[in-house]
């Protein structure tokens, strides 16, 4: 790409956020326009890059070879095991508060709301002590006011968890009568507000003075603090005088919107531009590349013109993907064809559980992640697709959510800045 | 085994059998209901949620007019707080012929349903999303009607006087002495506890399963025919009058705004099986499409849920001969001992939710005089209101708002699409302990609305293992059979927003929260 100018990333999910800030980083001129927030405020905030195959991944990095090899249309297998483990080193590098712990080589098992211990490659500072490798015992507190989170719920369920090395677990709820003002109905992020205040975490931690077991680990819901969590997370862990997990709560995720103020922070200081509320309405195109785009605001249409682009605008859940009342499917911004989503197949199965044939449907691509037909032509040279939009993938059922989008938008600036296709 | 004696025994929790039940109640008779689900599980907890004035069956079945147009003023009066009182219109739109209003107008006078034609113009000022291209207006006493609320009202009122209702418990037999029905042995689904109830008179209260029943009892074939019907939740009011195509009923001809939804149907196919009901892709697309022709830009709306009802149809040959829909609406009460010497045993069949109070009415006046005969215990039904309803007094679409809007401060909000406390939860927990998620949506309509299930699916399992101090694998299962539950109702209408919610849901429960690895979900059935 001899353009020097301007590169339009659409969304700010996660793949847009990688994309844009490994492009800025590089010294290209990003742009993120995004329609709203992406999926970080719903996510865990781990970055979980394969735990299921569907058995039990110990070792992402050992198994992604073997898993690329047998899912040769999945976004891993486009971009290769090497960019997977590249690019999650990278991200790991950018976030900062709270740090992350971990790599490839090694799933954590991170207790969920639900009391599962599900796998993920890295993970913030905050909720490494979860790891049910430590085998607890665990104390899970809960905080009246916050629905999203049920001590007894989580506690019971590792209760019946095994380590790894098939020693039973102990897991106990614990309550601790404390809340914003005393709100019955608080939220994760109202709790989070308040353990930003030295004074409230002096409380929280006084108010469990006395009630725990010399060996117990604490697992607490997500919500020690939107900024300065890292700090919040030390200084009770001292006050406590024992190791202390976060477990991310239903959404909003206070983790997730940590994430992306880190991220959105990093790519603006590297020079990208976002903005968002502007919804990508309309598309110029010039034989085989996309000229600009045009956004659509409160304010009116404006044109960007662009270099090249990168759709990472998510998928069902996000709208990067639609379907009509007529099931006739679509991809909304540059109208790609989508795989997967044909008519003749039943789309949804009868059990809620099952492999739904529509999950994989998506973008498919060539291994520089611009779109392709159904025959494997490229639609548009300087085009990039990256994350949840992508065919191949069942992210939910993997845990490879997070994975997926910083490979593939970590390739996807990689392709535009190397000049490759 | 227990045995517990009765004077009447009914079987079956719907409508109709609740309905019985209050009025043997109500008359002083020892009375015992038996159920093999939950109540209103089965076709009243199905149906579109329409209280008929009548119009629809002004030309068709006149019987089924009179019947629905006396009642709805009965259950004004003692259900108000189970009915809005949205009024209904029957349009003509440009599918239809405009002569037939003037056949309809007849029927209404002939039947005595009430009805004004009003100006098109009137009837758009009223309604404004309503297609603006209908030629003429009917204004009719149609109302929506909570089917579920009515059920448990009936049930309250009838334990309030003595009687006895047990969900949960299938019968596995039905006993005879000699010619006579004797009564039922149960099963409890929840515990495996057997049960024999000894009666004088057992009612088959079963509506589209009455067939079934009979044969358990050994008497000749009755002849029921579960005639499927579809209906469509769109995510919001649409409209607040209920919506009807004047014409000849046919499939997706009506729009019923009932509490925070408006539904859409219905169809109408025989089955043999009303506990096989699937859904296809083509009848939700001929919904939506028939929807359209009543409120254009209809496929743009959001749907939430599909579900199939199996209305009660007596007196079809086989499945297959004929459209149930020519069957007539009106109910059947057969009296076994005329019609197949059997004593102590009675169907009553057929009907609608509109007319379950008639025909409880008509059962009981038959059960009487062969359970006392020579006295005079005559029906109570239709002058005593439900407990909580006054004549009069409404439920209103901002009822639950309104109510929630008090208690902001010091009560948590389980449920933001329903509107439901956490307290409305508990209290619905020490009314009715249960380990089951959809006990708890059919009393407060938990996890009905656009989310269906996202958000409170979660906090009701957390709530109710607290509660309820459920075991681990019981909790998870609660959970587990609640997303199966919601998912069978979202599968076939998933397109447009409501893909992009159940996606959204998807990262919830499975990316987030992995509940597929819960403990009890490997040895899922």
């Amino acid at each position: 790409m001899s353009d020097d100018g301007e590169i339009v990333v659409v969304g700010a999910g996660m793949a847009g956020l990688v994309a844009a800030l490994r492009l800025a980083e590089a010294g290209r001129r990003a742009r993120i326009l995004a329609k709203g927030f992406g999926a970080t405020h719903l996510s865990g905030a781990t970055i979980d890059v394969l735990g299921y195959t569907p058995a039990p991944v110990m070792s992402p990095a050992g198994a992604l070879p073997a898993f690329v090899a047998e899912h040769p249309d999945h976004p891993y297998a486009r971009v290769g095991a090497g960019v997977v483990e590249e690019a999650v080193g990278w991200l790991k590098g950018h976030l900062t508060d709270p740090r992350y712990v971990g790599d490839l080589g090694r799933n954590f098992l991170l207790p969920t709301a639900a009391g599962v211990c599900k796998p993920a490659a890295v993970a913030p500072q905050t909720m490494a002590a979860g790891d049910l490798r430590g085998g607890g015992p665990y104390a899970i507190v809960g905080l009246p006011g916050l629905k999203d989170f049920y001590p007894s719920l989580v506690a019971g369920n590792l209760a019946l968890a095994t380590t790894p090395a098939g020693t039973a677990v102990g897991a106990r709820a614990v309550e601790v009568d404390l809340s914003p003002g005393g709100r019955v109905d608080a939220g994760p992020l109202g709790y989070a507000r308040r353990f930003e205040d030295p004074r409230f975490r002096a409380d929280f931690a006084a108010a469990l003075q006395g009630r725990l077991a010399a060996d117990e680990v604490l697992g607490v819901p997500a919500v020690l603090g939107l900024a300065g969590a890292e700090q919040a997370w030390e200084e009770l862990e001292a006050r406590v005088e024992r190791p202390i997990f976060e477990i991310p709560t239903l959404p909003p995720s206070v983790p997730g919107l940590r994430m992306f103020t880190v991220l959105m922070a990093a790519a603006r200081r590297a020079g990208a531009r976002v903005v968002i509320g502007a919804e990508v309405v309309g598309v110029e195109t010039d034989g085989y590349r996309v000229r600009g785009v045009w956004s659509g605001t409160a304010n009116g249409r404006r044109f960007y013109p662009t270099a090249a682009l990168v759709l990472a605008t998510g998928g069902w859940a996000a709208g990067g993907l639609v379907m009509d009342s007529h099931r006739v499917v679509r991809e909304p911004v540059l109208g790609l064809p989508v795989t997967g989503a044909d008519d003749g197949a039943a789309r949804f199965l009868p059990g809620y559980l099952d492999h739904h044939p529509l999950a994989t449907a998506g973008i498919a691509v060539d291994r520089w992640l611009r779109p392709v037909d159904a025959r494997g032509a490229v639609l548009y040279d300087n085009v990039r697709v990256a994350g949840a939009t992508l065919a191949g993938a069942e992210p939910w059922k993997e845990k490879s959510g997070d994975g997926i989008s910083v490979a593939t938008g970590y390739h996807a600036a990689m392709s535009v800045l190397t000049e490759e296709g | 085994m227990q045995t517990i004696e009765t004077e009447v025994l009914v079987i079956g929790g719907g409508a109709t059998g609740v309905g019985v039940a209050r009025d043997a109640a109500l008359r002083g008779f020892a009375t015992v209901l038996v159920e093999r689900k939950d109540l209103a599980e089965g076709t009243t907890g199905r149906y579109h949620g329409l209280l008929h004035s009548g119009g629809r069956y002004a030309v068709k079945d006149p019987q089924a007019a009179r019947e629905c147009a006396a009642e709805n003023g009965v259950l004004r009066r003692i259900a108000a707080d189970c009915i809005e009182d949205t009024g209904g219109l029957f349009v003509t739109t440009p599918w239809d012929d405009v002569e037939f209003g003037d056949r309809f107008l007849a029927g209404c006078a002939a039947t005595g349903v009430g009805v004004e034609e009003i100006e098109v113009g009137a009837a758009l000022v009223r309604e404004p999303a309503l297609n603006p291209d209908i030629r003429r207006a009917f204004l009719v006493a149609d109302a929506s009607m909570d089917a579920w609320k009515l059920a448990w009202a009936c049930a309250r009122s009838a334990v309030e006087h003595g009687a006895r209702v047990l969900t949960y418990h299938r019968v596995t037999e039905v006993l005879r002495n000699g010619d006579a029905v004797a009564g039922v042995v149960t099963v409890d689904v929840r515990t495996g506890v057997t049960l024999t109830v000894r009666a004088q008179v057992t009612v088959n209260a079963t509506g589209a399963w009455a067939g079934q029943l009979a044969a358990l009892a050994g008497c000749r074939p009755v002849d029921v025919v579960p005639g499927k019907g579809i209906m469509i939740a769109m995510n919001h009011r649409i409209v607040n009058t209920v919506l009807n195509r004047c014409t000849m009923p046919s499939d997706g001809d009506i729009i019923v705004p009932i509490r925070t939804v408006s539904v859409v149907g219905t169809t109408d196919s025989p089955v043999t099986d009303p506990d096989q009901l699937e859904v296809t892709q083509a009848e939700v697309d001929h919904m939506l499409d028939e929807g359209e022709k009543l409120v254009p830009g209809f496929r743009k709306a959001r749907a939430l849920r599909v579900w199939a009802g199996a209305r009660p149809l007596f007196g079809a040959k086989e499945p297959g001969d004929e459209k149930t829909r020519d069957i007539t609406r009106a109910h059947t009460l057969l009296d076994h001992r005329q019609r197949d010497g059997l004593d102590g045993f009675v169907t009553i069949t057929g009907g609608k939710a509109t007319t379950f109070r008639l025909m409880a009415e008509e059962t009981m006046d038959l059960v009487a005089r062969m359970a006392s005969p020579g006295t005079d215990r005559p029906c109570r039904t239709a002058t005593l209101p439900l407990p909580d309803s006054e004549p009069g007094a409404y439920y209103a679409v901002g009822s639950r708002l309104a109510q929630r809007e008090r208690h902001l401060l010091d009560d948590q909000l389980v449920c933001e699409c329903e509107l439901v406390s956490r307290r409305d939860l508990t209290e619905a927990l020490d009314r009715r302990p249960t380990a089951n998620i959809d006990d708890i949506r059919r009393a407060l309509r938990l996890g009905m609305g656009p989310c269906q299930g996202g958000f409170c699916t979660y906090r009701a399992t957390g709530i109710l293992h607290h509660q309820e101090r459920l075991d681990q694998a019981t909790a998870n299962r609660a959970l587990l059979d609640f997303l199966q539950e919601r998912w069978k109702g979202l599968a076939p209408i998933l397109y447009g927003d409501q893909l992009r919610q159940a996606r959204l849901d998807d990262w919830l429960y499975q990316g987030l929260l992995d509940v597929e690895h819960l403990p009890a979900a490997a040895g899922a059935p």
